[in-house]
């Protein structure tokens, strides 16, 4: 007994050393899921404080930017209103547009900041900043003018952590929209402007230029939301699969606003899953 | 006192340097310079032992809840806490003759260099390993560390230089 009291007085150092460490290694492998514990991200209550506050001065030097951004997107959308219009006027007289209308009712849109984000881990995050009290929750999707950024993986009262699509840990459903083939994204590292394209069948034809979109199969995103455009698609003898590498349609490393959509139907069809 | 006071001081200003804008600048995605390692150099050298791997450890752990790493920082952090007073005491026969200031006019320049460029390699070694989690971008990964610690040395070598 004395002799171990000796040796652990002796060796204290290297044993605190090696017990810091293992709480490390723990923390690590706890949190290589995406789901990370709310204390050690950037969702954590002072730290999104302190972005929060970082953000507030850094945005008036982007003010410029973010109105031609801004009065950029009205115009287009307001092209895109009359092209509606135009095209909504013939069908107005005979067609049944009901159904139609009711499909995109389904999404509620909230608008928000990124007050954080990195671009060039393997897992990477944005904190937005809405939270629970802007009826936030986790799971849902968030998008932007350019296309889709990512999922909500946490909130607290104030602030979310948003995984986006470049985090290796995330495949979202997607479908190529010339043809209505369904695959899944998955994103290797590294690259923040492209990602892969998976599980597409050798049988189908893809082609440099097609858009991919999101497929609707999950109640995260609606239909027809733009992921990328392919920008190479291989296919070595052997393979049953593409090798598809698209160009995402979302500049993560210029994030500024974002759209978080609610689905105000998932309820209803989460009803419908426990029933069976 | 006052030493102690500078000490906090310099840690909470590079911390929000590191997490604020360092953090958030994009070096050709190669450069990933961690200059919030710079207090843990400087630390004096008549801090007992577990002191320092305690501190070690809470300043990583504040720099993963900024970088939403849980865990990477820390380790990094702890394992140079841990090395370092070994390295000093290597490099400089008589300890106690360099006071507990530690910086390249206590140490000599030839050993600080050595000092600081060890422990920054194996800092950026373990947190670029450890985020990572694979090797899977070896090549990569490996030029990613040395010109990361490369830029990470220079700006601890000018800060040092102002010390003088």
């Amino acid at each position: 007994m004395k002799n171990l009291l000796q040796f652990i007085m002796q060796h204290s150092c290297l044993l605190l050393f090696i017990l810091l460490e293992v709480l490390a290694f723990l923390l690590i492998s706890t949190n290589q899921s995406y789901s990370r514990s709310t204390i050690l991200t950037s969702s954590n209550q002072l730290i999104a404080d302190v972005n929060a506050t970082g953000d507030d001065i850094v945005s008036y030097f982007r003010l410029r930017k973010d109105n031609e951004q801004l009065s950029e997107q009205i115009s287009r959308l307001q092209e895109q209103v009359q092209s509606l219009e135009n095209a909504l006027e013939p069908l107005k007289e005979n067609a049944d547009t009901t159904a139609y209308k009711y499909a995109h009712l389904n999404y509620q849109v909230i608008p928000a900041k990124v007050i954080d984000l990195s671009t060039d881990q393997e897992h990477n995050y944005l904190t937005l900043n809405k939270g629970k009290r802007d009826s936030i929750e986790v799971g849902m999707g968030v998008v932007c003018s350019q296309g889709v950024v990512g999922v909500v993986s946490r909130v607290n009262e104030r602030f979310a952590l948003v995984v986006p699509l470049i985090h290796t840990g995330i495949n979202q459903s997607a479908r190529i929209k010339k043809n209505g083939q369904i695959g899944f994204t998955s994103w290797q590292g590294h690259d923040y402007r492209h990602i892969n394209l998976a599980e597409i069948a050798r049988h189908i034809m893809v082609e440099e230029g097609d858009s991919v979109i999101t497929s609707g199969l999950t109640s995260t995103f609606p239909e027809g939301i733009m992921i990328g455009v392919v920008e190479k698609a291989r296919l070595d003898e052997g393979d049953s699969y593409y090798n598809i590498r698209m160009r995402l349609t979302t500049d993560f490393r210029k994030l500024h606003y974002v759209q978080v959509l609610r689905n105000t139907a998932k309820n209803e069809i989460d009803e419908l899953m426990v029933d069976e | 006192m006052n030493n102690t006071l500078k000490h906090i001081i310099r840690l909470i200003v590079l911390l929000l340097l590191q997490g604020l804008l360092i953090n958030n600048l994009h070096f050709l995605g190669v450069f990933h310079p961690y200059i919030y390692i710079l207090c843990l150099l400087f630390l004096p050298s008549s801090l007992p032992r577990w002191v320092e791997l305690l501190i070690g450890a809470a300043v990583g752990l504040v720099m993963d809840a900024i970088c939403s790493t849980a865990g990477v920082h820390m380790a990094a952090c702890v394992a140079v806490s841990y090395f370092r007073p070994l390295m000093i005491s290597r490099l400089v026969q008589d300890v106690n003759r360099i006071g507990s200031q530690i910086c390249s006019s206590t140490l000599g320049d030839w050993q600080f260099t050595t000092l600081s460029g060890i422990m920054i390699i194996l800092h950026h070694t373990l947190v670029m390993l450890l985020e990572a989690w694979s090797v899977a971008h070896l090549g990569w990964l490996i030029m990613s560390i040395l010109l990361s610690s490369l830029m990470t040395f220079v700006l601890v070598f000018l800060y040092d230089r102002t010390q003088r």
